[in-house]
């Protein structure tokens, strides 16, 4: 139960290659953060300074206010777990989960209780003789959450847990970590690259790229205010189409102008651009996948590429005029089933989107324009 | 040389993509040449510009430097001491009168003893008086009287000078920890303490705890006896000067070197044609050690894998069966074995097949193909082990694929296996080159040089000709004649030529340089 | 169609057949030879009719004559000094390798890389060029020729650190966040050592000692170097070398082949039970590089 705090943290390999680039968060006692981003993009080197188990260059990192910079990780009071779960091989599950109440000379007794606590509430109790080896993914996952949980640790620290399990057990592990957290009550901080990941468990999530954080916010401000293209493209699944266009004003009223096609952008978002004052310039407008909707009559004809029945939803794959891709998400229960049917290759439709869903974005910075 | 792009390059045939790859090859010499050059030429202004630092910042740290900074100069340790970390400051200060000890005062106090200050200012000469005869009142004769020790001088001038490198070191940590901690106490942070320094000799100081055994006994048992014996090159150190009991031994300068090298002199006298001579053979007894048991190993090793074949373990434990046993028994026995009178002649002679002895020890074409025969004995085991968990590594799926495609076994051999297994093997071929190289056992228990080479050198010692040069390396330095100087010329050219094979062999390794290709 | 399947899978039947017949016959050639002087060895120890060599395999006399022969020589000497030499470098040698190998492996401080590639420069000089001053300096500190035991104990184990290789690519396949896990649960480095890592390298450390513990059953030349002779200093290589010379060798052939089983029996018995490490070792490290 800590806060922890990172002033201009700083992490410059020996190379001279710089992989985290002034880091700055306070992450509050008991919040859930998440660092998400593309492989390569610090979160995890970030999420290892904060263990200790990598020098931080520069900058400071704080614990409940204390500066653990020149402190082993075995004096932060953190738990964490790691992507292959690092189990000790030659140690049964209750000595792995044992490990370090051992090393902190507790009292068999207290640690028989604590174990099989953990033990219980994850549900491996009967696995408590094996070996690792012996176990499934899933099982292996749970030893390395119940290692971390027996400590009663300050910070609580994921490093891509879940990445090593199938699609299936991934969710069912998400859901169980999310009632971990309840019953734990202390902070966590959790690294990887699944935006989906992010968006259900952070309470705070911070997209990181190439070193820089890109920005900071609950799930709902990241998806729906992003901070810049990068943010737009990474959250979400499809992921938003990008169309090069341009905003006009008439009277008071701002167009946009998709592939030859004239879009009036309305309320609220027709209020920003006015109160920024962006008006007849080059935008990158960018319109999430279920955010198009097929127009009855006239719209942007496009032609169908592919259709990608996921179930419940349809993803449709389409290309415009001038070869443009982009994607419209289409919930199957919309259509009637000559027009689900109609929807093959080739298939000629119009689309079109309202003003509200709408997100622009400056071409040569990237930056959200009304952001 | 014309520059191919990669589509240029792929629309050769096979003749113009192999010439053009040699020709690639000769072309790159002179830049890695160049590229060496600027190596080391990098590696030295390097060292000067890290001395100029050091001295540069030594002065700046003086000069800023608090009271307690500047006492330390004099006084080790004296910072640490009167900033709280006393544990450091008596260890730097107890190191500082050990070495003055050793130094200056070590040589007053024990009698007959020297100081350090004593060995090196001996270290240019080796030694001034030598033995020599003295008048005895009390016997009232003449007596040997022994003088100086070039032999000491020589060893401990070096251990002075190593140990003076380590007190310059340690002076200048004594520094920059003053640096440090003036540092950190102005930042508002606490010192570490005594306990907390020894705490962290087992944790994040560990692996210097670690390394402090191991380091010890290579510096004093290998660093230290190879500087002296590269310098025992430039003397004239045998036999007959052993550097006390009859006589000192001097600098020699680049005499020896010369000695070895020249092809002056008169026919029995020449080094160097005996020289060249073991180094041929040394090299292609490197050759055939390695190759022939690497081959002859991995097709073992596939016989034995082969599907369909049974009992692989007893296959298997037989040859293994042959490791266990130490060499000298083995090697003895199989020379003995093919001795005139051995066990083979005489069975051979018994059965009618030959008339008169073979002579495998005493033709030199013979003995020098019995030597590798018999290494092939001794060496296949291990290549079948090592080629066997190698084969075993292979994935599977690319021999299934390449049956799809329509190798057969020679294919499947040549396109799969060799290249997979010489990828992998690469780095140990090499220093199983260079072992076999230095391989004395197999030739020194088999043979011990024989046959007598009567045309080689008669000063290089009975030279046979199937010495390699760590055997005849051996026999210069054993018995009364031993000439110290001249096994410590020969040790550094076998060092030099180790180096450049591997230096050349390594830049052209394809482990190294494509490491990610079979992973 | 059918009978024609039939046919061609009748045909690569047999053309294995044939090519597994002829793997078995060269097995079984090579096995013969790589056993037959271990053969001839164990039968001429128990020949008594004479003790030079003959031309013949089977004994006409057979008896444990030469065995006891031994006994009346230095060879037990030479035995027990081998053996305790064996016994300290194979404790110690293993103590020095664990510790670079574990420290190359794990550790990434400044020196690592300077200090490995210094050590790979120091290997390519010839060792035994040492043994000149070794000789010498151990001589001064009485540790030579009667005294060779533990002056070889001593050049066996001082520069055994070189000899990291191996057992650092084992450690390397140890995965390194099982030492960050260790960390993070409170362990010293020295506990990750002890708790973590040491159990897992079992293999090597078996490996390790196994390969310790024979080397100076083979040594030739230190051996020969310290012992300098005296009979009482010597290991058995060097001792049996000089029955096998010019002017002992007409009485000493069968109790040479006498000694040899001697010598040889426990080395092998160990090594079989651990062969299974060995060849993991052996392997390991050739792959490694």
């Amino acid at each position: 139960m800590a806060s922890v705090k990172l002033t201009g943290v700083k992490k410059i390999y020996d190379n001279k290659v710089v992989a985290v680039h002034d880091f700055d968060l306070e992450i509050k006692d008991k919040e859930f953060v998440v660092f998400v981003g593309p492989s390569g993009c610090g979160k995890s080197t970030t999420l290892r300074m904060i263990a200790g188990l990598e020098e931080i260059s520069e900058g400071t990192v704080e614990i409940d206010d204390v500066v653990v910079n020149d402190l082993q990780p075995k004096d932060r009071n953190i738990a964490m777990v790691f992507q292959n779960y690092a189990l000790y091989p030659h140690m049964t599950v209750y000595d792995n989960i044992a490990f370090s109440l051992r090393l902190q000379k507790l009292p068999e007794d207290q640690i028989y209780e604590r174990v099989t606590n953990a033990a219980e509430i994850l549900g491996i109790t009967e696995y408590l003789m094996r070996k690792p080896r012996a176990l499934s993914g899933g099982q292996r996952q749970r030893v390395a959450i119940g290692r971390a949980m027996v400590r009663d640790s300050k910070v609580f620290l994921m490093d891509e847990p879940l990445s090593n399990l199938d699609a299936k057990l991934r969710n069912q592990m998400r859901a169980e970590i999310i009632l971990l957290r309840q019953k734990l009550d202390t902070t966590f901080i959790y690294v990887t690259h699944d935006q989906t990941e992010a968006m259900t468990l952070g309470d705070r999530i911070v997209i990181m790229k190439d070193g820089y954080i890109m920005q900071v916010g609950s799930p709902t401000e990241v998806f729906e205010k992003p901070a810049n293209l990068f943010v737009a493209e990474f959250i979400g699944a499809p992921k938003m189409n990008i169309i090069k266009t341009e905003v006009t004003e008439e009277g008071g009223r701002y167009f946009v102008h998709p592939f030859g096609v004239k879009i009036e952008v309305d309320g609220e978002k027709g209020e920003l651009l006015r109160e920024k004052g962006i008006k007849n310039r080059k935008v990158l407008l960018g319109v999430r996948p279920e955010h198009i909707v097929l127009a009855k009559d006239g719209g942007i004809p496009v032609t169908l590429e592919v259709n990608e029945m996921m179930g419940s939803e349809l993803h449709l794959h389409v290309y415009t005029e001038d070869q443009t891709r982009l994607i419209v998400r289409v919930p199957t229960i919309d259509l009637e089933k000559e027009e689900r049917e109609n929807l093959v290759g080739g298939h000629r439709l119009g689309i079109t989107f309202e003003g509200k869903v709408m997100h622009f974005f400056d071409p040569e910075t990237e930056k959200n324009l009304i952001f | 040389m014309k520059k191919y792009s990669d589509l240029e390059y792929l629309k050769l045939s096979k003749w113009q993509r192999f010439l053009h790859k040699i020709a690639s090859f000769f072309a790159s010499i002179p830049r890695s040449l160049k590229n060496a050059g600027l190596a080391i030429v990098n590696f030295f202004k390097n060292i000067f510009l890290a001395i100029g630092r050091e001295i540069s910042d030594i002065c700046t740290t003086f000069v800023k430097g608090d009271w307690k900074t500047k006492i330390s100069y004099v006084i080790m340790g004296f910072g640490n001491c009167a900033r709280g970390q006393i544990l450091r400051g008596l260890l730097f200060f107890l190191f500082e009168l050990v070495f003055i000890f050793y130094m200056f005062i070590a040589g007053i106090i024990f009698p007959g003893g020297h100081g350090g200050a004593y060995w090196l200012s001996m270290l240019p000469s080796l030694g001034l008086i030598g033995p020599h005869e003295e008048y005895n009142m009390v016997l009232d004769s003449y007596t040997t009287v022994y003088g100086d020790n070039s032999f000491k001088i020589l060893l401990y001038g070096v251990l002075t000078i190593f140990f003076i490198i380590a007190f310059i070191y340690t002076w200048r940590q004594n520094i920059k920890q003053n640096k440090i901690a003036e540092q950190i106490l102005r930042s508002g942070k606490p010192l570490k303490s005594g306990k907390q320094d020894l705490h962290s000799l087992v944790d994040d100081q560990f692996h210097k705890t670690l390394l402090a055994l191991p380091m010890t006994g290579i510096i004093v048992f290998t660093v230290l006896p190879i500087v002296f014996m590269i310098l025992v090159a430039f003397t004239n150190y045998d036999g007959t000067h052993d550097g006390y009991n009859n006589s000192l031994f001097t600098w020699q300068g680049l005499e020896n070197f010369r000695t070895m090298l020249s092809w002056s002199g008169s026919g029995n006298q020449v080094y160097s044609a005996t020289f060249g001579e073991i180094l041929t053979w040394t090299l292609i007894w490197a050759f055939f050690a390695t190759f022939t048991n690497y081959f002859l190993g991995m097709f073992v090793a596939m016989m034995i894998n082969k599907k369909g074949i049974r009992i692989k373990k007893v296959w298997r434990t037989i040859l293994v069966l042959t490791i266990a046993i130490p060499q000298f028994i083995s090697l003895l026995y199989v020379s003995k074995m093919f001795a005139k009178n051995g066990i083979i002649n005489g069975m051979l002679l018994d059965w009618k097949w030959i008339t008169s002895p073979i002579p495998f020890w005493e033709d030199p074409t013979l003995a020098r193909i019995m030597v590798i025969v018999i290494n092939i004995w001794i060496g296949i085991p291990y290549l079948m082990l090592i080629a066997t968990g190698i084969l075993m590594n292979i994935p599977q799926d690319l021999y299934e694929s390449s049956r799809i495609d329509g190798a057969g076994p020679w294919k499947q051999y040549t396109k799969i296996t060799l290249p997979y297994m010489l990828f992998i093997t690469g780095p140990y071929l090499l220093t199983s080159f260079t072992s076999n190289m230095n391989n004395f056992n197999v030739i020194y228990l088999l043979t011990g040089g024989a046959p007598t080479n009567v045309a080689a050198s008669s000063a290089a010692g009975s030279v046979g000709f199937t010495d390699l040069l760590i055997t005849w390396l051996f026999k210069i330095t054993t018995g009364e004649g031993a000439q110290y100087y001249m096994a410590s010329v020969v040790g550094i050219l076998v060092f030099i030529v180790v180096a450049v094979i591997s230096l050349v062999v390594y830049g052209l390794l394809p482990s190294i340089k494509n490491e990610e290709d079979f992973q | 169609m059918s009978t024609k399947g039939t046919r061609t899978h009748m045909g690569l039947k047999a053309r294995s057949r044939i090519s597994n017949t002829v793997i078995y016959v060269l097995l079984v050639i090579m096995s013969v030879v790589w056993l037959i002087p271990f053969i001839f060895i164990v039968l001429q120890s128990f020949r008594i009719e004479s003790t030079w060599q003959v031309g013949y395999i089977l004994p006409q006399k057979w008896g444990f004559d030469n065995y006891l022969a031994l006994w009346n020589t230095d060879f037990k000497q030479w035995y027990l000094n081998t053996f305790i030499i064996a016994l300290a470098v194979a404790v110690l040698q293993t103590i020095i390798v664990l510790c670079m190998s574990y420290t190359l492996s794990r550790f990434r401080f400044k020196m690592r890389g300077p200090l490995m590639r210094f050590m790979l420069i120091l290997g390519m000089f010839p060792g035994m060029l040492t043994m000149i001053i070794l000789y010498r300096v151990l001589k001064d500190l009485g540790l030579t020729q009667a005294n060779a035991v533990p002056g070889l104990i001593l050049v066996y184990i001082a520069s055994s650190g070189m000899g990291y290789y191996v057992s650092k690519g084992f450690f390397d396949t140890i995965p390194k966040s099982l030492d960050e896990a260790a960390r993070v649960d409170g362990a010293t480095r020295l506990q990750v050592l002890t708790k973590v890592i040491l159990p897992l390298a079992k293999p090597i450390v078996i490996y390790t000692i196994l390969t310790a513990f024979m080397a100076p059953w083979g040594d030739f030349v230190f051996a020969r170097y310290v012992s300098f002779g005296t009979s009482a200093g010597m290991n058995v290589a060097v001792g049996m070398y000089s029955w096998l010379q010019q002017d002992m060798i007409s009485q000493r052939y069968t109790m040479f082949c006498a000694g040899g089983v001697i010598v040889a029996i426990p080395v092998t018995i160990l090594f079989m039970c651990l062969q299974k490490y060995y060849v993991e070792g052996v392997t390991g490290g050739a792959v490694k590089g």
